[in-house]
């Protein structure tokens, strides 16, 4: 067995230390340098012999050291950069341009609502009390506004989307919960804990993924409803004094829902959506599907298989793919993509 | 008994001494006085003016001897006169001869008079303003007493009708409100005029010193209006202050938006009134209009529910119960996310272990 030391090798070093104990006799030959006797000349060549070669294997062990690091590093960055070739020229597109501007200007405005809702709701703690009293609350009201302006410019993009859309209303079907995500949920955290060797095959949405979306669905339900009802009732407001005055009550209920829907959601997208998209392991820093909409083959593979089976059997994959069959093997029995 | 000190102080001066001093005592003012009492101790003792107006010029001896100036003789206040029968009309007395910081004459020690110089009362006097009140028409004169005597013009219950004596229109709505009726019942929490406006820093509700500025009068209310041991007597919520200031108006008022609802745009300032009372701002019939005043398009919308409302307690109903519901969600839905997120490491550090040890491929997400 070799034993490693940041990539160097015990046996590279007793050949460092041979090769520079021969060239030293070498150069050294039988010569005796002027005023040394013969005795004296050997004991330094004995010495010269003894020392140059543990130095020299020092150096080459740090050199080797350097060379190697140089190797990692190379083989990261070129890890990098074929993942990301892989992303632009190989990858499959998950999000069409429709999806990735929804998602954009979803996130923008969540993003605007939460930074400027947060001192809104929390204006006597801590950071956020600083927030509201430095930008002040006409300041905060007003970008809040706006955000919800741009979060209701969305919402009704994406419902003229899934309506007249033809990838729209085929996703929102797919995304339609059913019994099978309820099993998977359950053989997903068997495989989690151990007691299963396979993950359950997912097609086109797992039940991650639609219950992302559903989630999305109720938060922006309750938020716009509870938010223009809040609206409603501030004076001096255009939009505000455009809408119906609802019962006090009303308006109480929907203060109290906005106020926690959003902590719900702010704490969802914090740990849950932020896990998923940067701090799982396998995404970190982040994931670039956001920006370009796709997804190598290998995720698409893995994550995604039965809606993989459905595209070869569509013939939609590319012959230098890997056998699917390998991929599928587990699949024994089950209709492809169908009613999933 | 105090003996006349601030006399002695001065003769101490002179003397050197205090024990000199106090042999010099005064007992001449009572003769003094009586001279002046000759004329105005007499009932009926007065003087008509060429205008016709009838000028009353009794002293009541009674009141003189009862008043925290029964050691003080006439002429220290009325120093302007130095005979007897006087000729001139005496000026109005001027208080601070003796009542200021430092004071030698055994007057209470304080800065009183300056407070009142940058009161309402003090700018419209010295803007000549001759009907604006001097000390004497608050305190009272002869019978000047301290505020703690139940007998002073300005002891609690006495203030309203001091203050009222200009003040006659708010005086007539504070009369009729929930504060002036306990008043007359003799209630001692309840609050007088100087209770919410000051007494001698009074000033206008424009000015932000004012305990009235739109900015303070919810502070203001809440100096009794927050304490459980005062409201619980009178079956009113302490809590109120609270479900105010969490209130998008007590919230927006703290940021200073105040145009934003305080305690007296819906309650009023002087005509509080409980809210089964009809005639009261918020009785549930003048809710839509007292919301009108800043909420355009106020409707009746408005009076169906709760104002001062605490989601945290079971009579919001079904606020409550949003809340509640809201907190089970919320802890419910992070608790199961979170163990998913940790099974999932958990599975890829396992899988990750097994794969350095040579096999099968690293757990991953679905």
């Amino acid at each position: 067995m070799t034993t490693t030391d940041g990539g160097w090798r015990r046996e590279d070093a007793e050949f460092v230390a041979g090769e520079v104990a021969a060239r030293v006799a070498e150069a050294l030959g039988n010569a005796v340098p002027e005023g040394l006797d013969a005795a004296e000349a050997a004991r330094l060549k004995a010495r010269l012999i003894e020392v140059l070669p543990a130095e020299a294997a020092g150096d080459a062990r740090r050199v080797c050291r350097r060379f190697a690091d140089e190797r990692e590093r190379a083989a990261k960055a070129e890890a990098r950069a074929r993942r990301r070739r892989e992303h632009h020229e190989k990858g499959v597109e998950r999000l069409t341009l429709h999806l990735r501007i929804q998602h954009m200007v979803l996130f923008a405005s969540c993003v605007l609502l939460i930074v400027t809702g947060l001192p809104i709701k929390f204006y006597d703690v801590g950071v956020f009390s600083w927030i509201a009293h430095v930008a002040g609350r006409g300041v905060l009201h007003n970008l809040h506004m706006l955000g919800a302006l741009g979060l209701t410019a969305i919402a009704a993009y994406h419902l003229f989307y899934t309506a007249l859309s033809e990838n729209g209303r085929r996703d929102f079907g797919l995304l339609i919960m059913r019994p099978q995500d309820a099993k998977d949920a359950f053989r997903q955290i068997l495989y989690f804990l151990g007691f299963k060797k396979e993950r359950p095959l997912y097609g086109r949405f797992s039940y991650v993924e639609k219950f992302d979306y559903w989630a999305v669905y109720w938060g922006m339900v309750v938020m716009l409803g509870s938010g223009y009802i809040l609206w409603s009732y501030v004076p001096d407001s255009t939009i505000g004094g455009l809408l119906p005055k609802l019962p006090k009550s009303v308006f109480d209920i929907s203060r109290e829902a906005h106020s926690d829907e959003a902590l719900l959601a702010t704490l969802a997208i914090v740990v849950w959506h932020f896990y998923n998209v940067h701090f799982n392991p396998k995404r970190f820093p982040g994931s670039l599907t956001w920006w370009h909409g796709k997804i190598t083959v290998e995720e698409f593979k893995d994550e995604h298989p039965l809606e993989f089976e459905e595209w070869r059997t569509a013939g939609r994959t590319s012959e230098d793919d890997e056998p699917v069959e390998k991929v599928l093997a587990p699949l024994a029995g089950r209709r492809p993509g169908g009613d999933r | 008994m105090r003996p006349a000190r601030p006399l002695a102080a001065l003769f101490a001066l002179l003397l050197l001494g205090a024990a000199a001093a106090r042999a010099q005592e005064v007992p001449a003012a009572g003769q003094e006085d009586l001279r002046c009492l000759g004329c105005h101790g007499k009932p009926g003792f007065k003087k008509v003016l060429s205008s016709g107006q009838v000028l009353d010029l009794f002293v009541d001896p009674t009141f003189l001897r009862l008043s925290s100036h029964k050691e003080r003789r006439c002429v220290e206040c009325h120093a302007d006169v130095n005979e007897v029968p006087h000729k001139e009309r005496p000026q109005r007395v001027n208080c601070r001869r003796c009542h200021y910081e430092g004071n030698t004459a055994g007057a209470p020690q304080g800065e009183r008079y300056l407070d009142f110089e940058n009161s309402v009362h003090g700018k419209a006097l010295k803007a000549g303003n001759t009907k604006a009140p001097v000390c004497q028409d608050c305190h009272g004169d002869h019978n000047i007493l301290p505020g703690d005597n139940g007998r002073s013009n300005v002891a609690h219950a006495h203030v309203p009708q001091v203050c009222g004596a200009c003040h006659l229109q708010v005086y007539a709505q504070y009369r009729e409100s929930v504060h002036g009726k306990a008043l007359a019942r003799g209630v001692k929490d309840v609050p007088v005029c100087t209770d919410c406006h000051g007494e001698h820093t009074i000033a206008r509700p424009e000015e932000t010193s004012s305990s009235v500025n739109a900015g303070n009068v919810s502070n203001t209310c809440a100096r009794c209006h927050s304490k459980v041991a005062i409201m619980e007597k009178y079956g009113v919520k302490a809590e109120q202050v609270a479900t105010y200031q969490e209130s998008f108006h007590g919230i927006a008022n703290e940021f200073g938006v105040l145009k934003a609802a305080n305690c007296s745009s819906c309650h009023t300032a002087h005509e509080i009134l409980p809210e089964d009372d009809p005639r009261s701002t918020v009785a549930a019939a003048n809710i839509p209009g007292t919301c009108g005043r800043c909420h355009p398009g106020a409707n009746a919308n408005f009076a169906k529910g709760r104002i001062h409302l605490n989601p945290k307690d079971r009579s919001a109903g079904v606020v409550y119960w949003v809340s509640l519901g809201f907190k089970v969600l919320t802890i419910g839905t992070l608790a199961g996310l979170f163990v998913h997120i940790l099974m999932d490491l958990y599975r890829q550090m396992k899988g990750r272990r097994r794969a350095e040890g040579g096999a099968g491929p690293a757990g991953e997400t679905p």
